[in-house]
């Protein structure tokens, strides 16, 4: 039901999101196998699936049947511009394992059938180049895989550190999500690399590809892990010598039908409100827990941050000290005047 | 009762051996759809210990079930009767009976625990309670007291998991009774609860069965303080968390960071209620005890290895974390401080000041005699060096400058460790909230500090420190924070300009101020309405148009900004009419908007009560003085 939530939201234009919906055709096990079809195609904004409780429709903003190539895709994902105008774009394929998400957003092993990420490494600089009188373009990159909630830098290559005989050189490489002041997200730790042409970009992924937690199964271990790539896109303008930054963020997300097993990994029985918790190592939440104004709480997590506990206020009303004189002040002002001197002799 | 070295006897602690084992080991290994699978062996196992020890009784005759146990106990009741009971009536411990009952009541309770553990509530309620009866038969001695202690543990559990938060209180405070008196009338080291069915070469030394029965009772403290954080008396459930930490130490099973973090928390409770002795001695021990967790690993080694580098993040990031505690203890104790001392406009008061002054010697005796009888952290390797740290800061409230600046110094001092771990870049808002803690001790400094011009300048340490970040900060991200950022920017530059001018009227009255004075003063003036200003249109939608409701937590801001945006334009100093006429008309303005406001929206009197008063009246006084104004410049014209 989670999935249907997700799919009926298709379509808020207003929220800038566009959900599109692409059918996969019947491989050749299902084929074998006698598979019915559930899924049809309606029109292009619309969909029917035959669940166990009937018939349901569900709306998208595009609709993509089984014939449809990677280049009838590829046309409607118009976002590279904006990229190049300096806006963030994000594009993610979401659905279950084998479902055909890393064929539209990667495409076929042997690329005969490239997906969006190659088409849109060219198209990058096939726009770069028809600008390139009035823009100066620099791309860069960087590629990751969250697995198993660590995240991967694609870019260094694991396996080479590993046979090195050299001396020790590339560092543990932790890469880690953060915000900075221009509100900016970045992956703080992770090696970005610069690209010149599309095909230098290809490249680069195709290293990434091969960094990744990919054994012989393929579906079993991509099922759990999520793909990212960053592309940075930084245009100045030549003629007033503005700069702005675009980036596009491809994610090549796990198999979503991991998604409900979220939610703690240990033993702990559900807490409720008065229940005693057994362990002394929860000491510090029963201390956190002793007023709801502490000055600070201590983080325990270094992942987690605790914004609930943060100020919320804009200002403290009880250190209004300026106020009070101001407020002294103008009472006697006030009073002055209204007991008869006139506006010219009292400075209001 | 078979005799201790028989073959049966050993098959029963074999069969114990073993229960142990699968529901403390084995049962880590059982799968997700038969996660019990190790705990019900363990229970047939005990089952069949509790029928050889019944066939024991029958065997010697002397099965005394009948009587009894028919005997209704009265449930449970608080403290003092029932603690004389247990020791003074009854079976005597170490009697052959009263090891049967002993031995019977621990089969009880490993029951009680394995059925609650596979969430059968009842049936293990059932056996504690049957545990409780075999007890009640004896008199505490040191071969049941841990019994009787890891029991009531239980029960204390179990009740409070169905909300019946005092009838938890009752079994643990009876278990912190018994311990108490247990240690000041006997206080030999007591069985375990492994022991009774250990043969004997299996016994526990001395010390290790001190250990577990003090970490029985430490337990029973540490559940006393959540049942009293349940009932809502925070306090006392702060005293239990205290003894909790301090028998950690004692006992030494605790963690240094985590510990020290604990200790770092407490701390922060004890300032909220104004205890600043306690929060020291908490903050003083956090630093102590979190050295003890090792050296920081260098750079290098974090690069070679992951663990190393998790190591080096735990370790600087905990540490930053006691810094930040300690500033709030070094801003809380100053702003504590100037609360007392300062009169109705936010003065120092002289006659206050006096006043705590003798006052004080009271006080510092009671901090002596505070010192020997609260519960003070540590052992004897830490005492000394948690004094130390207690040395450099006081937990007194500063009185006059002097003292509030050695306050400040130490506050200003951890305020640069925590930002050398939270720097700006990866950390914003932790960073910046550092900054707000710093700025936030200048402006306390300032109160006590009597010059005007040393005061001025401390507020431009704050301005010079917030500025560049806020107008750095990208703003649709960090909206919050740029709005706190913003009017602390505009009282601090309206602080200023007030200091200015009080110096510059303690020299001249106000129309022979020279020019470069008047300049700073206006400037001063425009750069708080600035920032006032810049706070008002983050309110407006995209295109520039002003909220027509104010939400809840910008109402009262809002309308304080509109407020100080009036009285800022008419303090601007001008020769020229026509700029002063201009002032003035942007001054009714803003009075204007508050008094409208509060009419179309009723329910935001309360927020800004004097100030709506006050714009009343200068919304009926103000045009008066316009349209003289204006006359006369008609007339010279």
């Amino acid at each position: 039901s989670n999935e249907e939530e997700i799919l009926q939201y298709g379509g808020r234009n207003e929220r800038k999101i566009r959900v599109f919906c692409r059918i996969r055709p019947v491989n050749r096990s299902e084929a074998a196998q006698g598979g019915v079809v559930v899924v049809d195609k309606l029109d292009d904004h619309s969909i029917t699936v035959e669940t166990p409780r009937g018939l349901r429709e569900f709306q998208f903003d595009k609709v993509f049947n089984a014939e449809s190539s990677q280049e009838d895709l590829f046309q409607d994902t118009k976002l590279i511009q904006l990229v190049i105008d300096g806006y963030n774009v994000c594009i993610f394929a979401y659905g279950q394992t084998g479902s055909g998400k890393t064929f539209t957003m990667v495409g076929d092993k042997d690329q005969k059938n490239p997906g969006i990420m190659p088409r849109t490494f060219n198209a990058i600089f096939d726009i770069m180049q028809e600008n390139s009188t009035k823009f100066d373009f620099k791309v860069s990159a960087y590629m990751l895989e969250l697995y198993n909630d660590r995240l991967q830098d694609l870019l260094v290559s694991q396996a080479g550190e590993a046979h090195a005989q050299t001396q020790p050189s590339g560092p543990a490489r932790r890469v880690e999500i953060k915000r900075n002041r221009k509100g900016v997200v970045f992956a703080q730790g992770a090696e970005t690399k610069e690209a010149s042409s599309g095909q230098e970009l290809y490249a680069l992924f195709q290293q990434a590809c091969a960094n990744r937690h990919i054994s012989a199964t393929m579906n079993v271990e991509s099922s759990r892990s999520h793909l990212i790539v960053g592309i940075m896109v930084e245009s100045k303008n030549l003629t007033n010598g503005s700069v702005s930054t675009g980036k596009l963020s491809l994610v090549d997300l796990a198999g979503s039908e991991r998604a409900a097993k979220t939610g703690a990994k240990d033993h702990q029985l559900k807490q409720e409100a008065n229940s005693i918790n057994k362990s002394l190592s929860a000491l510090g939440d029963v201390i956190s827990a002793l007023s709801a104004k502490l000055p600070h709480v201590p983080y325990r997590n270094s992942k987690l941050t605790q914004y609930a506990t943060r100020v919320k206020a804009i200002t403290n009303n009880a250190q209004r000290n300026v106020e009070s004189k101001e407020i002294a002040q103008l009472k006697e002002l006030i009073m002055r005047l209204k007991s008869g001197q006139t506006v010219e002799e009292v400075d209001v | 009762m078979a005799s201790p070295n028989s073959d049966e006897w050993r098959a029963i602690c074999d069969k114990f051996t073993n229960a142990q084992n699968l529901t403390d080991v084995e049962s880590r290994k059982d799968p997700e759809n038969d996660p019990f699978r190790s705990k019900y062996k363990a229970r047939e196992l005990l089952r069949e210990i509790y029928c050889s020890l019944k066939s024991f009784e029958a065997a010697d005759g002397e099965e005394d079930a009948g009587g009894e146990s028919g005997e209704q106990r009265p449930p449970e009741q608080p403290l003092d009767g029932q603690t004389e009971d247990a020791f003074d009536r009854g079976l005597s411990g170490d009697s052959p009976a009263g090891m049967r009952a002993a031995k019977l009541g621990a089969v009880e309770y490993y029951l009680g625990v394995n059925h609650v553990d596979t969430e059968e509530l009842s049936a293990g309620q059932e056996h504690l309670m049957n545990s409780i009866k075999l007890l009640d038969r004896c008199r505490v001695s040191a071969e049941n007291v841990s019994l009787y202690i890891h029991v009531r543990n239980q029960l204390g559990i179990l009740w409070a998991g169905r909300d019946e938060t005092e009838t938890a209180q009752g079994y643990l405070e009876t278990a912190e009774s018994i311990y108490q008196r247990y240690m000041k009338e006997d206080g030999r080291p007591p069985t375990d609860m492994t022991e009774y069915f250990s043969t004997e070469e299996n016994l526990l030394t001395h010390q290790e069965r001190t250990k577990r029965f003090e970490l029985a009772y430490t337990h029973t403290m540490y559940y006393l303080a959540q049942v009293y954080k349940n009932l809502g008396q925070k306090e006392r459930a702060a005293t239990y968390c205290h003894s909790t930490l301090q028998r950690q130490l004692q006992l030494n099973q605790f963690s240094p960071m985590e510990w020290a973090l604990n200790a770092a928390t407490l701390s922060q409770y004890y300032i909220t209620k104004g205890r600043f002795m306690e929060g020291r001695h908490c903050l003083a021990a956090a630093t102590v005890i979190s050295g003890l967790a090792g050296e920081v690993p260098s750079e290098a080694a974090a690069q070679e290895s992951e663990t190393e580098s998790e190591r080096r993040e735990q370790l600087r990031q905990k540490r930053a974390e006691i810094a930040r505690c300690w500033i709030k203890y070094c801003l809380n104790l100053l702003q504590d401080a100037k609360k007392l001392l300062e009169d109705n406009i936010g003065e120092l008061d002289s006659d206050r000041q006096d006043e705590l002054r003798s006052a004080r010697r009271q006080e510092e005796e009671e901090e002596e005699k505070g010192r020997k009888s609260a519960l003070l952290f540590g052992s004897e390797d830490t005492f000394d060096s948690i004094a130390s740290v207690e040395e450099k800061v006081m937990c007194l409230l500063p009185l006059n400058f002097t003292e509030a600046r050695g306050v400040f110094l130490v506050g200003q001092n951890y305020v640069a460790q925590a930002k050398e771990y939270y720097q700006m870049d990866g950390y914003v808002t932790d960073h910046i909230e550092i900054l707000q803690d710093h700025s936030a001790l200048f402006k306390v400094l300032a109160f006590f500090e009597e010059d005007l011009e040393r005061r001025c300048k401390m507020h431009k340490r704050r301005v010079d420190m917030l500025e560049p970040i806020c107008n750095d900060l990208n703003a649709q991200y960090y909206l919050l924070i740029r709005r706190q950022l913003m009017f602390e920017l505009a009282e601090t530059y309206n602080e200023m300009m007030d200091e200015k001018l009080s110096l510059a009227n303690r020299q001249a009255d106000m129309q022979s101020l020279d020019s470069h004075t008047i300049k700073k003063i206006n400037h001063l003036c425009s750069a708080s309405t600035k920032y006032f200003q810049m706070f008002l249109d983050s309110l407006c939608s995209p295109q520039g148009k002003p909220p027509e409701h104010l939400e809840e937590e910008v109402l009262g801001p809002a309308l304080v900004a509109h407020f100080r945006v009036a009285r800022l334009h008419s303090k601007l100093i001008s020769s020229s009419p026509s700029v002063q006429l201009e002032n003035l008309n942007r001054s009714l303005e803003n009075y204007k908007y508050v008094v409208q406001y509060c009419e179309a929206h009723p329910e935001a009197t309360t927020a800004v009560e004097t100030e709506l008063e006050l714009s009343k009246d200068m919304v009926g006084l103000l045009p008066l003085k316009i349209n003289r104004l204006k006359s006369r410049m008609a007339a010279n014209n």
